[in-house]
């Protein structure tokens, strides 16, 4: 089950694209999409010591919504690891093949503190691992041991994403937890079920937001 | 020097001690005196000492207040002092922390010598036996300059009784809730050239369940037995020896799951023996051979009665030591020791049955100038098998100002050697599947598991493991003042300042092919504790002893308040709301350290009933366990465990001249926490009955 609001709320936000100064007028730019994503769920199978597999559940910033699209996908989760629409394969079972040159870092800040690009900082998967690295303490999550056992979405990481159609996106995890409680339990409440918020842009070029 | 009744009788006391059985005679009595002069510990400069002419913090909690107070719990009845906080443990054990310091840097010593078997750096207090401790001596800031490593933040030494002259006994019986029995015999006979002592203890209670609902029990149903036996024979006024040995075996049930069930047993001993002997007025020394054994075994069945797992963990501990004691003249002295230590330990998921060996050596000169000032100087130099040779200094001074306000000050470095397990674990969790290995471990458990194909990437390159982990130490600062508005009222209080460096913690070193990681410890951290520490007593209404303590604590991680600083950390409000940038003010600081405790306690004694009571209250404020808003830092919008008090209540009363009754109730308002707190198992009533010949 998943929720979308699409709320554009920042409708024109954007942009004094002054800087480009030739002589035909600049086309009007689309709006920046401000989204909040609940309940996006990305079960796995494995795992505890075993071999993890299961289908990665993608999605696309473009429509903002999940698909199956084998091509037209730019970012995909299952369990706590997640994957980009570009470089190759890590090696796990049931992993999609990468068929774009999408591609992610992890920035330091808020979702509204994070406004530019930094266009040499993207890291692609491989063989050596997910361009979000695995593990607690790594990428986007803490796990905080005995006795909560809590997966919680580090403060302050912000996934700047380049999508499939080379537009860029600004992602902030906020829950692994189903309906985001405010106070999960890991004993009860159902994982893993995505929450995130989410800045597109869908400019061409347009490397701020 | 004027001495009045109390301390001549004390003074009469302790030279029949002296002559009769002393190892350490050296003893200041200073003119002002109070009723506090009485207390008089070894602990803090291994050499007799008045509490109240000492320039270090100290404490000591007398056989007649744990006695009022009727605590079962060596751990409740250190946690009424000031500034001492039990944490809970596994499987209901007990730790201390002291000036902000965790359990594993307090040294906790039965009558001089220390106890082992920290498996995960705790140590329990509540194996130790109340029924017969004579006192408690609590010295707080490093004490590493006579004792070496682990008394990082303090040391803890349980005095136990030695026999009275002629023939004693007496037997102690306790009942209470959760099924708790507590029975203590002990007899003993001494005249002028021997002495002899027999102990013996029976614990057991039920346990408890904080969470109903649950299939498993907080603490597990438990009987434990202690017997110590002393004897003790003078060859001469100036020679003799001593023997004491201690006997504990616990056991309890073990429940993992509702499916998988066992028991675990402790067994342990120890056995001192100390050779005194006096050469003439200015020299004495003293030989000591110690060694102890601590072992446990937990086992779990599965519901088919098959062994599912089976842990054990074998310690051994030896350690003669020679003291030499010169009295240069009426204010100056020495003391100086020189011993050997070791240590060996088989335990379940090691990489090999490590032994440690270390050689070590101590001087301390203790002086008076100018009649008034008093100089504690001294250092303690250990060599060991496995880490760098380490000096802890330390240097104190105590000054009376006038007779009411003496002023103390004190600079000390401490140390604490890494754990056994800390450089040799090697354990996987088969159900998780994440790996332990120890720093001295991962050169050769690494690389296997990399040809068994089980790692995925190494993070940290192996060479980083080429060099020695270091021993974790800290400079201790304690600078205090102790003012007497009179004998009936008497305020002390002390500034202190741990500053840590080379804290062990864990890291990642390799991620697993399953997905899991390697971890291995690390020095990594730098941290401080500081704070204040206010006591004061008063016996300004007759029959009426007041006291009351507080502590002020901060206690934070240096790397995570600059982080903090540069504006670096950000937070929640709550889980899944949007993060936002914290400030430095927004740092809590430690995990589990309240920034404020106090005490209350009052003792009124009823003589024309032969009676007394007592009423205890203790108040911890809020504190924080775990980080729960994901940045690993425990700050403001964290969830934290409310502050709490407790309330205990116990009243004796004497009948005849042998027998004295007493009951009383613990936590009288039924506290619990049983998400945070599992040593706390709510209201506990109790009766006791002691009977002596």
């Amino acid at each position: 089950m998943m929720n979308i609001f699409k709320s554009l709320t920042a409708v024109s936000i954007v942009l004094a694209l002054t800087s480009c100064s030739s002589d035909d007028d600049t086309t009007s730019l689309a709006a920046v999409e401000s989204v909040s994503i609940t309940n996006l769920y990305a079960p796995q199978t494995g795992g505890q010591g075993q071999p993890v597999a299961g289908a990665y559940t993608k999605f696309d910033f473009e429509t903002g919504a999940t698909t199956t699209s084998a091509t037209n996908w730019d970012v995909a989760f299952r369990g706590t690891s997640i994957i980009v629409n570009g470089g190759s394969t890590t090696g796990t079972d049931d992993e999609p093949e990468r068929t774009g040159d999408a591609a992610v870092y992890i920035a330091s800040g808020t979702l509204s503190s994070v406004t530019e690009v930094d266009a040499t900082a993207f890291v692609q998967d491989g063989a050596a691992g997910t361009a979000i690295p695995a593990g607690s303490g790594n990428g986007w999550y803490n796990y905080t041991g005995a006795p909560s056992h809590l997966i919680q979405p580090i403060p302050g990481t912000i996934l700047v994403f380049r999508t499939s159609e080379g537009v860029f996106a600004k992602v902030e995890i906020l829950s692994y937890y189903k309906d985001a409680p405010e106070s999960p339990d890991a004993f009860s409440d159902a994982t893993p079920y995505y929450t995130f918020s989410y800045v597109y842009q869908p400019n061409a070029g347009v490397s701020t937001f | 020097m004027i001495l009045n009744n109390k301390i001549c009788v004390y003074f009469f006391q302790v030279f029949l001690c002296a002559i009769g059985f002393s190892q350490e005679t050296k003893l200041e009595v200073q003119k002002d005196s109070t009723q506090v002069l009485e207390e008089v510990l070894v602990t803090a400069t291994r050499t007799k000492r008045q509490l109240a002419s000492l320039p270090l913090p100290a404490q000591v909690i007398t056989k007649a207040r744990i006695q009022q107070s009727g605590t079962m719990r060596l751990g409740a009845i250190l946690a009424e002092q000031t500034g001492l906080i039990t944490v809970p443990d596994y499987g209901g054990g007990e730790g201390l922390q002291m000036q902000g310091l965790d359990a594993q840097y307090i040294l906790i010593l039965i009558d001089g010598v220390p106890l082992v078997g920290r498996s995960a750096g705790t140590l329990d207090l509540n194996r130790i036996s109340v029924g017969n401790i004579k006192q408690i001596e609590i010295v707080k800031g490093a004490s590493s300059s006579l004792y070496g490593s682990d008394a990082l933040g303090g040391v803890i030494n349980i005095i136990t009784e030695t026999p009275q002259y002629d023939w004693q006994g007496d037997l102690k019986y306790r009942a209470g809730s959760l099924n708790t029995h507590d029975l203590s015999i002990t007899s003993s006979y001494r005249n002028a050239k021997m002495q002899v002592q027999g102990f013996g203890n029976r614990y057991s209670s039920s346990g408890y369940t904080l969470d109903p609902e649950s299939e498993l029990q907080t603490v597990e149903p438990y009987e434990n037995y202690t017997a110590q036996f002393k004897l003790g024979y003078a060859f001469s006024d100036q020679t003799n020896a001593l023997l004491t040995t201690r006997f504990y075996t616990q056991n309890q049930d073990y429940h993992a799951t509702d499916t998988l069930s066992g028991a675990s047993t402790i067994k342990e001993w120890n056995a001192q023996f100390k050779l005194n002997h006096r050469f003439n007025a200015a020299w004495e020394s003293s030989f000591e051979w110690y060694a102890t054994h601590y072992k446990t075994d937990a086992y779990l069945n599965t519901l088919s009665q098959t062994r599912y797992t089976d842990a054990f963990y074998d310690q051994y501990f030896i350690r003669p030591e020679l003291r030499v004691q010169f009295k240069a003249s009426a204010t100056k002295s020495f003391i100086s020791g020189m011993g050997f230590t070791r240590e060996t330990l088989k335990r379940t998921d090691f990489s090999l049955n490590p032994r440690f060996n270390s050689a070590y050596a101590y001087l301390q000169y203790d002086a008076t100038y100018f009649e008034k000032l008093n100089l504690i100087a001294g250092g303690r130099l250990d060599m060991h098998s496995v880490y760098k040779t380490q000096f802890s200094p330390k240097i104190a001074l105590r000054y009376p100002v006038t007779d009411a306000i003496a002023l103390k000050a004190s600079v000390g470095r401490g140390f604490k050697a890494p754990a056994f397990r800390q450089l040799y674990f090697d354990f996987s969790n088969t159900t998780v599947g994440y790996t332990v290995l120890g720093y001295n471990a991962v050169h050769t458990a690494l690389p296997e598991m990399q040809e068994r194909g089980e790692i995925a990437s190494i993070l940290v390159p192996l060479s980083e493991f080429d060099a020695d982990l270091k021993p974790e130490s800290s400079l201790n600062t304690n600078l205090g003042v102790d003012f007497s508005f009179s004998k009936q009222l008497t305020f002390s209080l002390n500034a202190f300042r741990n500053t840590l460096t080379n804290l062990i913690d864990t890291r990642i070193i390799a991620t697993k092919t399953n997905g899991q990681s390697v971890f291995s410890y690390v020095n990594i951290n730098d941290s401080y504790t500081q704070g204040l520490e206010f006591n004061c007593t008063s016996r300004f209404f007759k029959n009426i002893l007041l006291t009351g303590g507080y502590q002020l604590l901060y206690a934070k991680d240096k790397e995570a308040v600059s982080a903090f600083k540069a504006g670096k950390v950000y937070g929640r409000a709550s889980s899944a709301s949007s993060a936002f940038a914290l400030k430095k003010s927004d740092y809590f600081g430690l995990y589990n350290r309240s920034r404020h405790t106090a005490n209350f306690k009052v003792f009124y004694t009823l003589p024309q009933y032969k009676a007394n009571m007592n009423i205890r209250l203790t108040y911890r404020s809020k504190y924080g366990l775990t980080d729960t808003n994901g940045n690993n830092y425990l700050d403001r919008y964290d969830r934290f465990v409310k502050g709490y008090s407790l309330v205990d209540f116990a009243f004796n009363k004497k009948l005849g001249s042998h027998l004295e009754l007493g009951l009383g109730v613990d936590n009288l308002f039924d506290f619990k926490d049983a998400q945070n707190i599992s040593n706390q198992p709510g209201r506990l009533l109790f009766g006791k009955l002691n009977y002596q010949l």
